[in-house]
């Protein structure tokens, strides 16, 4: 590990929030709903393409720095453009407003979509 | 109007970097279960909750919010490598147990220190 992976890193989470910050504000200004399609939309594209990426280049899950692929791509511009912390706020702000089903609901859905995502993922690769 | 890109880049990028941080001191520690990815989300998930409950009480500036919501908390945490990281344990022959314990772990346990940031973020208005 160098100083450089840490650049690479920094740079790719800097670029994949300004993607996240881009893409949210765009699904959101289409599809304005109580379930968060903006976060969801972005979680589960980012499962893909890391699942993609990975298998590709037969990189395990935690191989995450070291090289530029790892640490720019798969740590730095996926890791910046999805959110674990966003969608659990979202759910939470479900909750709060009293749609505690819902809340369920999008966590439930958003881990079961990311998971099928990283699947579809790893098969494309495999093709 | 360059300013929120500038904002969510250094945000986003220095909390990458400290997802990395945290991915070099536990690393070690994460051969079957991700505790780096894990402690990231989590310390991430109370962040936002708490920055959030502070700038609804007007406690914490846009651009405040801005830095450390959208950048920092979306850039240390992360969706792809949970959930690439969760199904990679999945299809392990035998960690299958050890993958729905990361998966529900860390949406029980994000969701709840999400609520305690927001409720933090309370106490500190009243205060």
């Amino acid at each position: 590990m160098d100083i450089i992976d840490i650049v690479w890193v920094g740079l790719g989470g800097g670029v994949g929030s300004l993607l996240r910050w881009q893409v949210g504000r765009l699904v959101e200004r289409h599809i304005g709903t109580p379930f968060k399609v903006g976060t969801f939309f972005i979680n589960v594209s980012g499962a893909f393409v890391i699942a993609y990426i990975s298998a590709s280049l037969a990189m395990g899950w935690e191989h995450r720095y070291g090289d530029v692929i790892s640490s720019l791509v798969l740590t730095g511009v996926l890791g910046g453009y999805t959110t674990f912390s966003t969608m659990q706020l979202d759910a939470v702000q479900m909750a709060a407003a009293r749609r505690h089903a819902l809340a369920i609901v999008y966590l439930v859905t958003s881990v079961g979509a990311g998971l099928l995502a990283a699947a579809a993922g790893v098969a494309l690769a495999r093709v | 109007m360059w300013l929120p890109v500038i904002i969510i880049f250094v945000g986003g990028g220095l909390g990458a970097i400290t997802r990395e941080l945290s991915m070099l001191l536990m690393g070690r520690y994460s051969v079957a279960f991700p505790v780096d990815i894990f402690a990231a989300n989590i310390f991430a998930s109370f962040l936002l909750g708490l920055v959030f409950g502070l700038h609804q009480a007007r406690r914490a500036s846009d651009n405040v919010t801005l830095l450390v919501s959208t950048g920092f908390c979306g850039g240390m945490s992360t969706f792809s490598t949970f959930i690439y990281g969760a199904y990679s344990e999945m299809v392990t022959p035998g960690q299958l147990g050890l993958s729905f314990l990361y998966v529900i772990a860390s949406l029980v346990i994000g969701y709840s220190v999400t609520w305690l940031g927001l409720g933090a973020a309370t106490q500190l208005r009243r205060a």
